[in-house]
């Protein structure tokens, strides 16, 4: 059932759901004018991904970021959407940040910390692997997943401790 | 390496919900821009910016498009609405081979030329 040749545009049904949010509900929109819109829409996300490709490629960058899109954006014309953009984007990469120290503590809810020094390192050096990580959380995507801390005894000369 | 849910549509704006618009889709069409330069890598956020970005676009194309449908006193959007706002807009310069290729095959023949539209566009 799916047009290979409509993959390479945005979805119908989402183009014509967005046109219906901003229109009075007794409108009416015909096929040929959602389809319009959507190679519209999809002619705008090429034509801004052109722009903010070239700045990337000047500036001997490989990867395309939501600063890239906003600067695009401004720089074809669009200074109205770009306003809009910085702040979603602000959100949306603190919500991120959010979501991602929410995980790391929830690693971290590992029993009581032992009195022994030998256990410290351990637990520290985790730390500062999350805490680097929060700080170019934006940049790359947050798939590292943070290892399980230890729990460790230290058994004594002497103690009897039974193995299950 | 991607997160789970990241192209689900189901994170961030939890009280708005998912996003309007497929980010997985939006990536693809990134990916085939064909700016000589190909696009090799593409940030988690850069999708997300462009879904909302697209957002205000069609919106505001719509809108524009819809005045034009008014003024022809249609309640129908067109897709020749489309592109007379197209033409009539400056930031859409882009779009104008877009909307002039379709215009050939357009079986209404009261709808075919934007060109009488011209007329009643305002700036």
């Amino acid at each position: 059932m799916v047009d290979p040749e409509q993959d390479r545009l945005l979805p119908i049904a989402n183009v014509g759901r967005i046109m219906k949010q901003i229109l009075p509900p007794t409108a009416k929109i015909s096929k040929e004018g959602k389809q319009t819109m959507q190679e519209c829409a999809t002619e705008f996300i090429s034509f801004v991904t052109g722009e903010a490709s070239d700045k990337c490629h000047k500036e001997n960058r490989k990867t395309i970021n939501g600063d890239d899109i906003c600067w695009a954006l401004s720089a074809l014309g669009f200074d109205n959407y770009a306003e809009v953009i910085v702040r979603y984007l602000h959100k949306y990469r603190e919500s991120e940040r959010d979501k991602a120290n929410q995980m790391s503590k929830g690693n971290n809810n590992i029993g009581p910390p032992h009195p022994t020094t030998t256990n410290t390192t351990t637990r520290s050096d985790q730390d500062k692997v999350i805490g680097d990580s929060d700080h170019d959380i934006h940049a790359r995507s947050t798939s590292t997943t943070t290892p399980t801390l230890m729990e460790f005894k230290i058994i004594e000369k002497g103690d009897h401790i039974t193995l299950l | 390496m991607r997160q789970a849910g990241t192209y689900s549509g189901i994170r961030f704006g939890g009280g708005n919900g998912a996003h309007s618009l497929p980010l997985a889709r939006i990536k693809k069409i990134m990916k085939r821009c064909g700016s000589g330069d190909e696009v090799k890598m593409i940030s988690g956020d850069a999708p997300v910016v462009f879904a909302k970005a697209c957002e205000l676009f069609i919106k505001e194309l719509t809108q524009k498009s819809w005045t034009l449908t008014l003024q022809g006193k249609r309640r129908i959007l067109h897709k020749d609405d489309v592109a007379s706002a197209v033409v009539a807009t400056d930031v859409f310069d882009f779009l104008v081979g877009l909307v002039s290729d379709g215009d050939d095959y357009d079986h209404h023949a009261q709808n075919l030329v934007p060109k009488e539209r011209e007329t009643v566009l305002e700036e």
